[in-house]
């Protein structure tokens, strides 16, 4: 009779410690499956840049997407050192910048109007630089999404907006 | 069995595994379920909203991450979530509905369906929202499967689906009332 309570022990104590780890990592296993399938379907390859058309009922990337908007989406390391992210924005939508950690937590968001200019100027550190268009990641690794708004889905808006979105560059 | 219950160096690494796959499957149909009901969101009538979630709080990143990954904080965007009409029924294609009431003010609004699985909804037409842009007032915005004139929400073909408002850059009025907002009515028309 002891030992059956005992092996009752053990499962219980095990599970709940399998619970806390499984929520734990559900978050960076999201992160980490959407890494793979961005470098899978889309070649895309660390501190690169990926301009992704507004999405559709076949965009299963990622849940929940917004049909009325264009992402660039870049995994970043700055293990190799600090990056530069320059671009011409537009200047009659809403578009916004934001940054994650791999746990995917917004560490960074600011958008159009927050920025005063359409001319996109930031660079990414791990230092803290303190200059004024420098952002310092609380981490070395982290995943940078760039939202543009497209309200009309008018082949002259589309061609627009998707000229804007190529100009933006990570070096 | 009696022979397995004393044999404690087979039964404690298989009492393991099994162990680590029960909390495993709790822990993920806990959060699958937290979809419909959880106590850190805020609940208005049909609709729930998640703003200052505690993303330092496992729990609530691991449900956040399960059905709005990446979503923007609660001063950039707003995500009114339902999966029930008024009544309380579950959306279905199988129905038309009738989204009654007047925008949230905000820089930028829109609805979207998503199907069971968080996806956008496939549909003939590959209309996914109805926006600030797009949306013909004085009409009520219709979600059906078949077409309507105006203000088209396609259903396609979901035996459930969910409804997301979004509101970017919503005011502080809508912020700081969230509980008593006066949010849109989803009508199910009877066929």
């Amino acid at each position: 009779m002891k030992k059956i309570f005992f092996y009752l022990f053990l499962v219980s104590l095990m599970s709940y410690f399998s619970y806390h780890l499984t929520i734990y990592y559900i978050p960076k296993t999201v992160y980490g499956v959407f890494h793979y399938k961005m470098e899978k379907n889309q070649n895309l390859q660390d501190n690169e840049i990926k301009h992704l058309d507004v999405p559709n009922h076949k965009s299963r990337d990622v849940v929940m997407p917004n049909p009325d908007f264009l992402y660039s989406v870049c995994f970043y390391d700055l293990s190799k050192g600090d990056l530069n992210l320059t671009g011409t924005m537009p200047d009659s939508t809403y578009w916004s910048v934001s940054f994650y950690k791999p746990n995917t937590i917004n560490w960074y968001v600011k958008n159009d109007k927050e920025f005063n200019t359409n001319q996109l100027d930031i660079k990414l550190s791990l230092l803290n630089r303190k200059k004024e268009n420098t952002l310092k990641s609380p981490e070395k690794n982290g995943l940078m999404i760039i939202r543009i708004l497209v309200e009309k889905k008018d082949q002259k808006s589309l061609d627009y907006f998707k000229s804007l979105q190529k100009s933006i560059v990570i070096k | 069995m009696k022979k397995l219950i004393e044999n404690k160096l087979i039964l404690v690494p298989i009492l393991i595994i099994i162990s680590f796959f029960i909390g495993a499957f709790i822990a993920i149909s806990s959060i699958n379920s937290s979809t419909q009901n959880n106590e850190f969101s805020i609940k208005n009538g049909n609709w729930i909203v998640n703003p200052k979630m505690d993303l330092q709080n496992n729990y609530q990143r691991a449900y956040i991450s399960r059905i709005g990954v990446f979503a923007l904080d609660e001063k950039e965007a707003l995500y009114f979530l339902s999966s029930k009409d008024s009544k309380g029924r579950i959306l279905s294609s199988k129905y038309d509905y009738e989204i009654i009431g007047t925008p949230l003010a905000g820089r930028y609004w829109s609805y979207t369906l998503y199907g069971e699985d968080y996806f956008l909804v496939k549909n003939k037409i590959n209309t996914f929202s109805v926006n600030k842009e797009n949306f013909e007032e004085n009409h009520s915005i219709m979600i059906s499967s078949s077409k309507k004139k105006i203000n088209w929400l396609p259903s396609g073909n979901e035996k459930q689906f969910y409804i997301t408002l979004r509101l970017y850059n919503p005011s502080k009025e809508v912020n700081s009332n969230l509980e008593s907002l006066e949010l849109p009515i989803i009508k199910r028309i009877e066929k």
